[in-house]
């Protein structure tokens, strides 16, 4: 009679578990309900250096005669632990139960009868990445096919341009594009005045700080404008490209379009392609000229006049480098609307769908982007130009 | 006095408005008793999940106090809200299960938080909740990957988590089929009398009101308020006013410029 643990200091009786291994009897009284401390099963804990449970084997009897209220998560631990002591080879039979509360008892005992699921099994390493491997590959196919549908939409969208939601292009322009503008520049800005302040302090030593100019103007215009105005329009608008259309993919939106017969790629792709195809060209004139202009403020600041900077920088841009620069926006424009709104139209469903779309349309935004660049300097190097 | 003696819910003068739009519904005055299963009825948008808002203490009323179990859940500047809070299940009309959770997850998290059960008990306790509405079988499925009724099932299942003694369900058998909507009626009344959990059930599915419902108010938009009162019996009996005519023998109202006129006149 020594292994009482009351507990709680509530109005009614204290709910206790005496327990007394000669008799092989437990007796619970009081209320056990969802607010019983777990520390009222110690006795019956099974005792690991033994092996058995309170230093018995074979049967026990449960007392419930004291009960004064009991819950279904009262149930719950009173089912648990017979399970447990179950387990360590303790036959627990229960006897003395009011017949109010024996109700309910017996409605948490037939709850748990039904067949339950166990854990789903973890996936092993190997299987794992076979499986990313697979879905890379599917993923680069799905891509594939989705920038054939867009082109196609697209070419049929020149013949028949009434066919085309301009309404939605406007707005799409205004808001990626033309709200893009300054914090496009300013990045733009200020990486022109990075580098030309580096370089300033290397050429300095020689005496030809002027060439600075000739520097920031041909790598902001043939390079950075149109890389900076990419990566900045995959974090800005690529993005929410991926998240509205996520959004709408898991709202059902998407199947509504596809079951009217509509091509979901027509409706919400292609708006948003057109539009950044449209002002992305416009949004790296405006990068390129802000770059120029941060190269201007570090060389006036050395004492260079404003005209001998802007007509040095500006005599390197010749006619292709313009022409690239507008080449490589236009294509950048494309791919920045296209893979974000591929990746919000293959949005999964569940909650972290849309921000799943969203991380993964900017990150395979920004390796193409980078991909193409590269790619463009080598065949520009080879062609010469 | 023991505090679970006290009625659950106790309504005075409640004003339900939004923002600062013209209120709802206004004065509304009831009482959900121990072991009582309370029907609020009303026909769409005649503002029954608002009340419920109020009743949770999710929006504060325009004017008039709710009472949790005799406390003011208002008093204080709110110091009690949350105390009133941890006194009620809730189960939401959109199911509102934790997305990223699967259902054992769902259920066994406030055992987590606010019990001290130990971790089988816990588990025990979820699959039993989970059981009870008929979900064994898929404790470890997301949310997602579930119909609709069962996401609802679900809800109710993580209402039913910490016994509580008072379960607000909005709409429970929208959407489900009449078996499974039969068995979540004699659920509730079992639990209903054998627990003496008093619930509040917004529905308007005249069977289950018929079944399982002691006592409902019905509100109407155009009154703003109460129009009826009672045992659903005795309320299908009304012969006056129209609105309750209609509304219990499924029929459309003739006129309703003239019935809400008669209403307030009523009033
Ligand atoms: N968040 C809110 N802000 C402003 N008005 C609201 C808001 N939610 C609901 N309402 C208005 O309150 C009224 C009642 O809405 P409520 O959702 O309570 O209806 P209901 O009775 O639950 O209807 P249903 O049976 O269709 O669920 C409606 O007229 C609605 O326009
Ligand atoms: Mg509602």
């Amino acid at each position: 009679m020594n292994n009482a643990i009351p507990a709680g200091p509530g109005p009614e009786p204290p709910l206790s578990l005496i327990f007394d291994p000669q008799k092989r009897l437990a007796r619970l009284a009081g209320a056990l309900t969802v607010d019983a401390p777990r520390s009222i099963w110690r006795p019956l804990e099974p005792d690991k250096a033994s092996a058995s449970v309170a230093g018995i084997n074979g049967e026990l009897t449960l007392d419930l005669a004291g009960l004064t209220a009991l819950d279904l998560n009262g149930s719950a631990q009173v089912l648990s632990v017979i399970n447990q002591l179950d387990r360590s080879g303790v036959q627990v039979s229960v006897r003395g139960l009011p017949d109010d509360l024996a109700v309910i008892l017996e409605l948490a005992r037939e709850a748990l009868k039904a067949p339950t699921a166990s854990p789903p099994p973890r996936i092993g390493l190997i299987e794992e990445t076979g499986r990313k491997l697979v879905a890379i590959k599917n993923d680069a196919a799905t891509l594939v096919t989705f920038t054939g549908k867009l082109v196609i939409d697209f070419l049929s969208s020149l013949r028949h341009p009434s066919s085309v939601r301009w309404a939605t292009v406007e707005h799409v322009a205004e808001v990626s594009g033309v709200n893009a503008v300054p914090i496009v520049a300013l990045v733009s800005l200020l990486v022109g005045l990075i580098i030309a302040f580096q370089s300033a302090m290397v050429l300095k030593f020689v005496g030809l700080e002027i060439f600075v100019a000739d520097m920031v103007g041909v790598a902001i215009v043939r390079e950075l404008g149109p890389l900076i105005t990419a990566i900045v329009l995959a974090g800005r608008s690529g993005s929410a490209f991926s998240a509205e259309l996520g959004a709408m993919k898991a709202a059902e939106e998407v199947d509504a379009i596809t079951t009217m017969g509509l091509s979901p790629v027509r409706e919400l792709a292609l708006p948003r392609v057109l539009a950044s195809l449209l002002t992305t060209p416009v949004v790296t004139l405006f990068a390129c000229f802000a770059g120029i202009w941060g190269g201007c403020l570090v060389l006036t600041a050395m004492g260079y006049s404003l005209l001998t900077y802007w007509q040095e920088a500006i005599s390197m841009v010749t006619g292709t480098t313009f022409n690239i620069c507008i080449f490589k926006s236009i294509i950048f424009g494309f791919v920045v609307a296209a893979i974000g709104c591929q990746r919000g139209l293959a949005a999964g469903d569940g909650p972290g769908a849309v921000g799943e779309a969203t991380t993964s349309g900017v990150v395979t935004n920004i390796v193409v982007v980078a991909v193409i660049d590269s790619l463009l300097a080598v065949l520009f190097y080879v062609w010469d130009i | 006095m023991d505090k679970t003696m006290a009625t659950p819910v106790r309504v005075e003068g409640l004003t339900v408005a939004y923002g600062q739009n013209p209120p709802i519904l206004e004065n509304l005055n009831f009482a959900i008793r121990t072991g009582e299963v309370f029907g609020i009825l009303g026909g769409s948008g005649s503002g029954k999940s608002s009340v419920l808002r109020n009743l949770i203490g999710l929006v504060k009323p325009r004017a008039g106090q709710v009472f949790i179990f005799g406390q003011d859940m208002w008093a204080e500047e709110g110091r009690w809200l949350n105390v009133c809070r941890r006194r009620f299940g809730m189960m939401y009309q959109a199911g509102a299960l934790f997305g990223s959770l699967n259902l054992l997850e769902n259920v066994s998290m406030p055992l987590r938080e606010f019990t001290d059960m130990s971790p089988a008990a816990v588990e025990t306790a979820a699959r039993m909740k989970l059981s009870l509405v008929g979900l064994a079988g898929f404790e470890y499925y997301l949310p997602v990957r579930i119909s609709g009724g069962m996401q609802k099932r679900a809800a109710i299942a993580r209402a039913l988590a910490l016994d509580p003694k008072l379960i607000f369900l909005d709409e429970p058998s929208a959407g489900l089929d009449p078996i499974t909507s039969a068995g979540l009626d004699q659920l509730i009344r079992t639990l209903a009398r054998n627990l003496g959990i008093s619930f509040g059930v917004v529905t308007h599915e005249l069977g289950s009101v018929m079944n399982i419902v002691d006592r409902a108010i019905l509100l109407d938009k155009a009154a703003k308020g109460i129009v009826a009162e009672g045992r659903p019996a005795d309320l299908a009996q009304m012969t006056w006013p129209p609105y309750v005519v209609a509304f219990f023998h499924r029929r459309p109202l003739e006129d309703e410029g003239k019935i809400s006129e008669a209403n307030n006149a009523r009033q």
